[in-house]
């Protein structure tokens, strides 16, 4: 923030013009991997293995989308990957209860609102700082999951469910159509209402938002509430996909999502982001786990490439921000 | 490559006992030669030529967006030129990056104070040249020679203080402190005293004159007249990033000076126009908060109420309090001759009440975001329609200000943090004009800003006045307060002490009583 306030000068960059610029640089380096491995691999370019990848990236695109909202706020949410975990476990518990399905969804994704709305009442009540409050139920969350358990897992029987994640429409996975019904709401949310302005304003300068007359209490809440939601919408799906409830799934998936929200050109110091950013951001990490695969590269290298490429592709940003300045 | 050779024995050498260039008195230090600096397409600064004498106090005067910053920042290394030449005691030298500029003895005190606000007073004086014995730190030993250095620069500031529990002025000092235990042969200040009081600017010049003494060459770059008056030996004028000439300080005078910075005269500039008074807008009675005590005072349609005091006299807490961002806690506020509870901002702004504050950066702004989310940012759920924003009317708004207020930039989508300061105060206004409200507080909306900028802001006063509008102007400038307002109430350590009809006391009355003499 402080580098961004010193300097001054002049020779601005147009933000929207930058943005689309950038949009279009990770989807050329998309198309590009993608393009790659076509030649690298027989196995890339088979209807199985794209819809294998889309599955793959499907889960942390839409963890990414519910972090970007609220790194732009210049807060950060660690506990996603536990809210996966833990809600699994509640949507199994409820549909092993005999809960109705759609009363087990409604349900799953009201706790995500709550737990949501527990961090932006430790941040704003309590003062804690986000990092703080979430680390906290990362961890607990878990801990809460196991309890539940008993350490083991709960099986879910109900078909309907699980068979939604294997299913197609329009020879495309449904996973991926859900990626679709997230982003397009996020994206009239982020970039065309006025909730989003106010996201984006209360990141750059919370007290000038405040004195402006924005709500900013109501719009950290707003944030994580839509964080902790989209996690436990991916609870939801993962629930569907492995046909169990287990809290220690999802571990890591936090990083995954702060990654591809990073990639696709969010800020850590607030008021920078996008949706499509971090769309784009998980499809390419999911195209390197994939690819990786495919060609036989050892799973632990595969740790290190994308480390390398988070600070490669952020050091290009940051160098582009800078010379357009 | 001419000069660098230079830099790699300055820097063997070590900082404090660097760029000891004995350069006799009143022959040139740093000469400036057709030095230009282009971003893009747009010239910042156009080819200037400017001679440094040794030992001379050099004032830069010049409206924002003139090519001050960018002089400063080539000066200091912080930015490379375009073209031209920079010749550093009779040879051409780099000046590419910071580094080299501190070496060889240049330094800048910013308005904003860059330093740690975490660490003492004495750690920030040592940054980066940190005494050391053995590997550690010897603290208490910084602690005492920095105490040393303040004492007999005559501050009266604690070294082992946190730097960030000093005013904003004392903070300043400190940084003037640090530049001058280091060797410093050539000072820029970049307008100092913007948030300093009368004393504290008073200890800074002193400093300044005593650098002076030492053979150091002072750079002074300020809006105030009457300080570049009282210090330079001569002045140089900044107008659209051209070098429009340098004088000597005796041959010239205000008008001459500000003919050339603005091309207008100095009487266009106080801009007074007098109103019938109206209808009472607001009242307090007694009211009390953080900062402020038993204040009552009333603002009619048509009147501009000035609140003169030095900084720290609760003026600000007094406007944030009316403004529901601090919850009164005694008193009484009453809105058209209704009794009102403002709970919170939102409030103030619904009843009526529009706040520019007092620091742009801190409250007033959202440096990185662009100038038009700002501009729209009090009013985004009028213009939402339905779900979405109108974005025709959001960019139709953002426009319609830019081009009203003058706000020279190429387009809304510019960050606010890339406009000079009265380009920033008038998003600021920008802000509020499109939002509407019946009393306008102005908390020093001219701190900062050039002349030219100074008038067309007066003359909007006089355009909301006209509108039925009443304005609170806080300033700590005495001629603004004084010159503008129908009623001047002078604040002192949280109270209102004195009141006065327009132009009824004379400056050091109202002076005397600010500073409780």
């Amino acid at each position: 923030m402080s580098a961004e306030t010193v300097e001054s000068g002049t020779g601005p960059a147009p933000r929207k013009g930058v943005s689309i610029l950038f949009g279009l640089t990770l989807l050329g380096l998309l198309l590009f991997l993608w393009l790659l491995l076509g030649l690298a691999t027989n196995s890339f370019w088979t209807p199985n293995n794209i819809s294998n990848l889309l599955r793959q990236g499907a889960m942390t695109a839409i963890l990414a989308v519910g972090q970007t909202f609220v790194i732009i706020t210049a807060g950060i949410d660690l506990s996603v990957g536990a809210v996966v975990g833990f809600t699994s476990v509640i949507v199994a518990w409820l549909l092993a209860a005999g809960v109705p399905l759609w009363i087990a969804i409604i349900l799953t994704l009201a706790f995500g609102v709550l737990i949501g709305a527990f961090h932006a009442f430790g941040i704003v009540r309590m003062g804690l700082p986000p990092f703080i409050i979430t680390l906290a139920t990362l961890t607990s969350l878990r801990g809460i999951g196991l309890l539940i358990t008993n350490g083991s897992t709960i099986s879910i029987t109900n078909e309907a469910f699980t068979n939604f994640s294997r299913a197609d429409f329009l020879g495309v996975p449904s996973l991926f159509w859900m990626v679709i019904v997230v982003a397009i709401p996020a994206y009239v949310f982020l970039h065309l209402s006025r909730f989003g302005r106010y996201l984006f304003a209360v990141g750059s300068n919370s007290e000038a938002a405040r004195l402006s007359g924005v709500n900013v209490h109501r719009t950290i809440y707003l944030a994580y509430i839509l964080s902790s939601t989209c996690a436990a919408f991916v609870g939801l799906l993962l629930a569907s996909r492995i046909g169990i409830g287990n809290a220690t799934q999802a571990e890591g998936w936090e990083l995954q999502a702060i990654a591809s929200s990073v990639i696709g050109g969010t800020s850590l110091f607030g008021a920078v982001g996008s949706v499509h950013g971090p769309l784009l951001g998980a499809f390419i990490l999911a195209t390197i786990n994939n690819g990786a695969n495919l060609l036989n590269v050892n799973s632990f290298w595969q740790r290190i490439i994308t480390g390398v490429l988070i600070i490669v592709i952020v050091y290009f940003d940051q160098l582009r921000r800078r010379g357009a300045r | 490559m001419p000069g660098l050779d230079e830099v790699s024995d300055i820097k063997s050498d070590g900082l404090r006992t660097a760029a000891r260039h004995p350069v006799p008195k009143g022959e040139p230090i740093l000469e400036m030669r057709a030095l230009q600096k282009k971003y893009g397409a747009v010239e910042a600064l156009k080819p200037a030529s400017i001679t440094f004498l040794s030992g001379e106090v050099h004032a830069i005067v010049g409206e924002n967006g003139a090519g001050k910053s960018t002089l400063i920042k080539l000066l200091t290394g912080v930015i490379r030129r375009t073209s031209g030449e920079i010749y550093w005691c009779g040879k051409p030298v780099q000046l590419d990056n910071p580094q080299e500029a501190i070496a060889r003895g240049i330094n800048a005190v910013h308005q904003e104070v860059v330093l740690c606000p975490h660490l003492s007073v004495a750690a920030n004086m040592f940054l980066g040249d940190e005494i050391n014995s053995a590997g550690l730190m010897r603290k208490r030993a910084m602690t005492e020679a920095a105490q040393s250095v303040l004492d007999d620069l005559g501050f009266n500031l604690p070294a082992a203080a946190t730097l960030g529990s000093l005013t904003i002025g004392q903070q300043q000092l400190v940084a003037t402190a640090r530049a001058a235990m280091r060797g410093t042969q050539f000072l820029i200040f970049d307008e100092p005293t913007a948030y300093l009081t009368r004393q504290e600017s008073a200890q800074l010049f002193r400093l300044i004159r005593r650098l002076q003494g030492e053979g150091v060459t002072i750079v002074y770059i300020s809006h105030r007249m009457e300080e570049v008056f009282e210090l330079a030996d001569r002045v140089s004028v900044l107008r659209d990033g051209t070098h429009v000439g340098t004088r000597k300080i005796g041959e010239t005078n205000d008008a001459e000076l500000i003919t050339l910075m603005i091309n207008r005269t100095i009487e266009q500039i106080y801009h007074k126009e007098h109103f019938q008074a109206g209808e009472t807008i607001l009242e307090t009675r007694g009211l009390s908060g953080p900062g402020f005590e038993d204040v009552s005072l009333t603002v009619r349609a048509g009147e501009i109420v000035g609140l003169y005091g030095l900084i720290g006299a609760g003026r600000s807490e007094f406007a944030l309090g009316l403004y529901g961002r601090h919850a009164a806690t005694a008193g009484e506020v009453y809105w058209q001759g209704r009794k009102v509870n403002i709970a919170n901002e939102r409030k103030a702004m619904d009843l009526g009440i529009a706040l520019a504050p007092e620091s742009r950066r801190d409250q007033g702004l959202c440096l990185n975001l662009p100038i038009g989310l700002n501009i729209n940012l009090p009013i985004f759920s009028r213009l939402t329609r339905g779900l979405t924003i109108n974005r025709l009317k959001e960019i139709e708004n953002a426009d319609r200000q830019i081009r009203d207020l003058k706000i020279k930039t190429p387009s809304r989508r510019v960050l606010a943090s890339a406009m000079s300061g009265g380009n920033q105060q008038k998003i600021v206004i920008g802000k509020w004009l499109s939002h509407g409200a019946k009393l306008f507080i102005f908390d020093e909306p001219t701190v900062g800003v050039d002349v030219g900028t100074k008038a067309e802001i007066y003359r909007l006063f006089a355009r909301l006045l006209e509108n039925g509008a009443g304005i609170i102007l806080i300033s700590s400038y005495l001629p603004e307060v004084y010159e503008l307002s129908d009623r001047l109430h002078v604040f002192r350590r949280g109270r209102l002490v004195a009141s006065h009809d327009y132009r009824a006391a004379s400056h050091e009355e109202v002076l005397t009583q600010a500073i409780g003499v």
